[in-house]
């Protein structure tokens, strides 16, 4: 057994022994969670999902689950810099922060709860929905993250509830201990139910150090429900991110997720959606900015088991001095999957010499009267456009930027204008310096 | 003084010598006519004095106002006030068309030493210069070029001319592959940016481009080389006789001369 696993082996115990009185189903998921992590242990480079992910910073971190939430009144401003208009909930290194949550405006038909309060609460809810979508027995750090089961948010729509304001859960770390954070997000969707469910990890200060964000994110979309689905991870440069959401679709459900990925030494975001009613329909979007020595890693699966569903991915990525990139995307077409209409692009940009993309799409159709369409591209800043740019008076370090701005601006664009789109614009300009938004239009 | 001056130019493509021994004076307020037939060497003389990377001058000088130009970067050489009208516009998605040539303006203006626009005065310009060539302010809000059709690119060259106001225009086959409608449009776009300050070097193929806009000295290019220079006379000799009447060959020309055209003036 490793150091590292045997780190997180202890962890996992002691949290378990300090949380004795949890109800019956609650110390049964983490038991179980806890067994599935000892046996699937921490990834190595031997592992073909992990080939091209550089596990060092999360083997070699000694990360400890949160103690009992401090006071956060202090990051008011930085809440305020993140938030957008809405109810939201924020966690601070890992716990619940409740005065700098809000939860007005809810519409109604919509319930949102702290983990904490909903295990309290809505017990027999919770034991059929946690582990339903993410299955521990296949994700290890699922399984992780089910054996420190505390924190997290349980968001329910009632059928045909609109939710015309985004949701907002903020997480935010510190960096000034080596907080590991397990947070858990419960999202069911009611039949023709609508809503925007926003995930934002960033870090807080005052410092800088490594922090651990293992988040997994559970949906299930009844018939004809839409949700969209924003991630938005722009965490320090020292901290590690794995993510997980998992979605299953019932029939003529939308469901679109934006993976926005600009922070971290290590992140890795993977999504899994299912289809399990006919007509549904996907939307996978991704964005992912590297610099310095960020290993950003984007991992997309998508199970189109039951005819007439359409799914379209794009993701890009901007990968600038030894920054690597990676993208994985899975498309599994089952033999009963007809109809499937199912399109994936994956296209990197590198600016620098040392930068590196990995694209591998993987298809495996088993269905006949399909259609699906998948590219990818790894390249440089077109040396046409450069030009172009450049006789018209514009510098070479402006027209570069001009240029990668445009590139990831095909992202962004994609998301609806408002607020989101605003945050994400702005998260985007600093990861871009110089980087301009779009005129506004005449 | 001379605008331009290219003495005794020569220039390389991927080791060919496509170049081999241009001279050209441009004064203030002359517009000056390149022909000549397909590989000539018209677009690379013009890709030379633009400064597009991957072309090597092995002899030679060109003084721009007098000062080196050739040791300018591209930028520099905009900010100067050559302009270059590109024979392929090029298509660049996700940057707006007026971001694009704001950021230009303001980046010229700043070298210059003058105030930035902001975005309000910046649109009143655009406004005011794109009636010249008819571009609908719904062209100037989507990405450069994108989804452009042939004319409208052209014109949107001219466009971005008549905002950044060079001293020097090289107008790379602007009037290729456009209707009459269109040709109209851009040759009087270009007329009407005709001043005594500005110099003018028209590259074309086709002699019709010269029955919108006249100029006042008219140059042959084959084979690198200028092989005969003159007023307008010699473009409409041309037209009547072909490039066959020079000893060259090019069957594009050869047909658009023997079916004639109007000749305004």
């Amino acid at each position: 057994m490793t150091s590292a696993l045997a780190h997180y082996l202890d962890v996992a115990s002691r949290f378990h022994a300090r949380d004795a009185s949890a109800p019956e189903w609650l110390r049964r998921v983490r038991a179980e969670g806890l067994a599935h992590f000892e046996r699937q242990g921490l990834p190595t480079s031997r592992d073909e999902a992990w080939k091209y992910t550089h596990l060092a910073p999360l083997v070699e971190g000694t990360f400890v689950p949160p103690e009992e939430a401090r006071r956060a009144g202090d990051l008011a401003a930085v809440v305020d810099r993140l938030g957008l208009p809405g109810p939201r909930l924020v966690f601070v290194d890992g716990r619940l922060a409740p005065e700098l949550s809000s939860l007005s405006g809810l519409p109604r038909g919509l319930t949102l709860k702290p983990l904490r309060d909903a295990l309290r609460e809505d017990g027999e809810v919770l034991e059929a929905l946690v582990g339903q979508r993410a299955l521990a027995s296949e994700h290890t750090f699922t399984a992780l993250n089910a054996a420190l089961l505390e924190e997290g948010a349980l968001l329910r729509l009632a059928p045909g509830t609109l939710s015309e304001v985004p949701v907002q859960l903020l997480f935010l770390t510190r960096g000034d201990a080596p907080v590991l954070a397990s947070p858990r997000i419960l999202v069911v969707a009611g039949e023709s139910s609508e809503a925007t469910l926003v995930e934002t990890y960033a870090s807080a200060g005052p410092g800088a150090g490594a922090t651990f964000t293992n988040a997994v994110t559970e949906v299930t979309l009844e018939d004809n429900a839409s949700l969209h689905h924003y991630k938005l991870q722009a965490e320090a440069d020292a901290a590690v991110h794995v993510g997980g959401l998992h979605v299953r679709q019932g029939r003529d459900s939308r469901f679109a997720s934006f993976a926005f990925s600009f922070g971290g030494v290590l992140s890795r975001n993977e999504v899994h959606s299912a289809f399990a009613g006919e007509g549904g329909e996907a939307t996978l979007n991704g964005l992912y900015v590297g610099r310095g020595s960020q290993h950003l890693d984007n991992r997309t699966a998508l199970d189109h088991a039951v005819p007439r569903c359409t799914s379209r991915e794009l993701y890009k990525g901007v990968l600038d001095d030894r920054a690597r990139g990676t993208f994985h995307g899975l498309i599994r077409v089952r033999p009963d999957a007809q109809r499937t209409d199912s399109r994936q692009q994956n296209r990197n940009l590198l600016l620098s010499e040392s930068a590196q993309a990995d694209a591998r799409p993987q298809l495996e159709i088993l269905a006949d009267d399909v259609k699906c369409a998948h590219g990818a591209a790894v390249g440089r800043l077109d040396a046409q456009a450069l030009f172009y740019l450049r006789s018209r008076g514009i510098p070479r370090a402006e027209a570069e930027r001009l240029l990668t701005h445009a590139f990831a601006r095909e992202v962004v664009d994609a998301v609806p204008a408002g607020p989101v789109r605003e945050k994400v614009e702005g998260l985007l300009a600093l990861k871009l310096p110089g980087a301009a938004r779009r005129e506004v239009r005449a | 003084m001379a605008l331009l001056t290219v003495r005794n130019l020569h220039a390389r493509v991927a080791g060919k010598d496509i170049l081999k021994g241009i001279d050209l004076e441009v004064r203030p307020g002359e517009v000056h006519a390149i022909m000549g037939p397909n590989g000539s060497g018209k677009s690379t003389l013009a890709s030379v004095l633009a400064g597009r990377d991957g072309y090597e001058v092995t002899q030679g000088e060109v003084l721009f106002d007098g000062k080196p130009l050739l040791e300018l970067s591209p930028e520099e050489r905009a900010t100067a006030g050559v302009f270059l009208a590109f024979q392929y516009p090029v298509e660049i998605p996700g940057v707006g068309n007026l971001h694009f040539l704001r950021t230009a303006l303001n980046a010229q203006r700043r070298v210059r030493g003058l105030e930035e626009l902001d975005a309000m005065d910046f649109l009143q310009l655009a406004k005011e210069k794109s009636k010249l060539v008819k571009l609908d302010t719904a062209f100037m809000n989507r990405s450069v070029n994108e989804g452009f059709s042939g004319g409208e690119k052209k014109r949107n060259e001219v466009f971005q001319m008549a905002v950044l106001e060079p001293r020097l225009a090289i107008l790379d086959e602007t009037d290729s592959g456009l209707d009459i409608d269109a040709l109209r449009t851009v040759a009087g776009g270009v007329n009407a940016l005709r001043s005594p300050e500005r110099g003018m070097v028209l590259i074309t193929h086709y002699q019709r481009l010269l029955d919108y806009i006249v100029p006042d000295k008219v140059h042959v290019m084959a084979a690198g080389r200028i092989i005969r220079s003159g007023g307008r006379e010699l473009a409409l000799e041309l037209e009547e006789k072909g490039y066959g009447w020079l000893g060259l060959k090019d069957g594009a020309s050869t047909a658009v001369a023997a079916k004639g055209g109007e000749v305004r003036r």
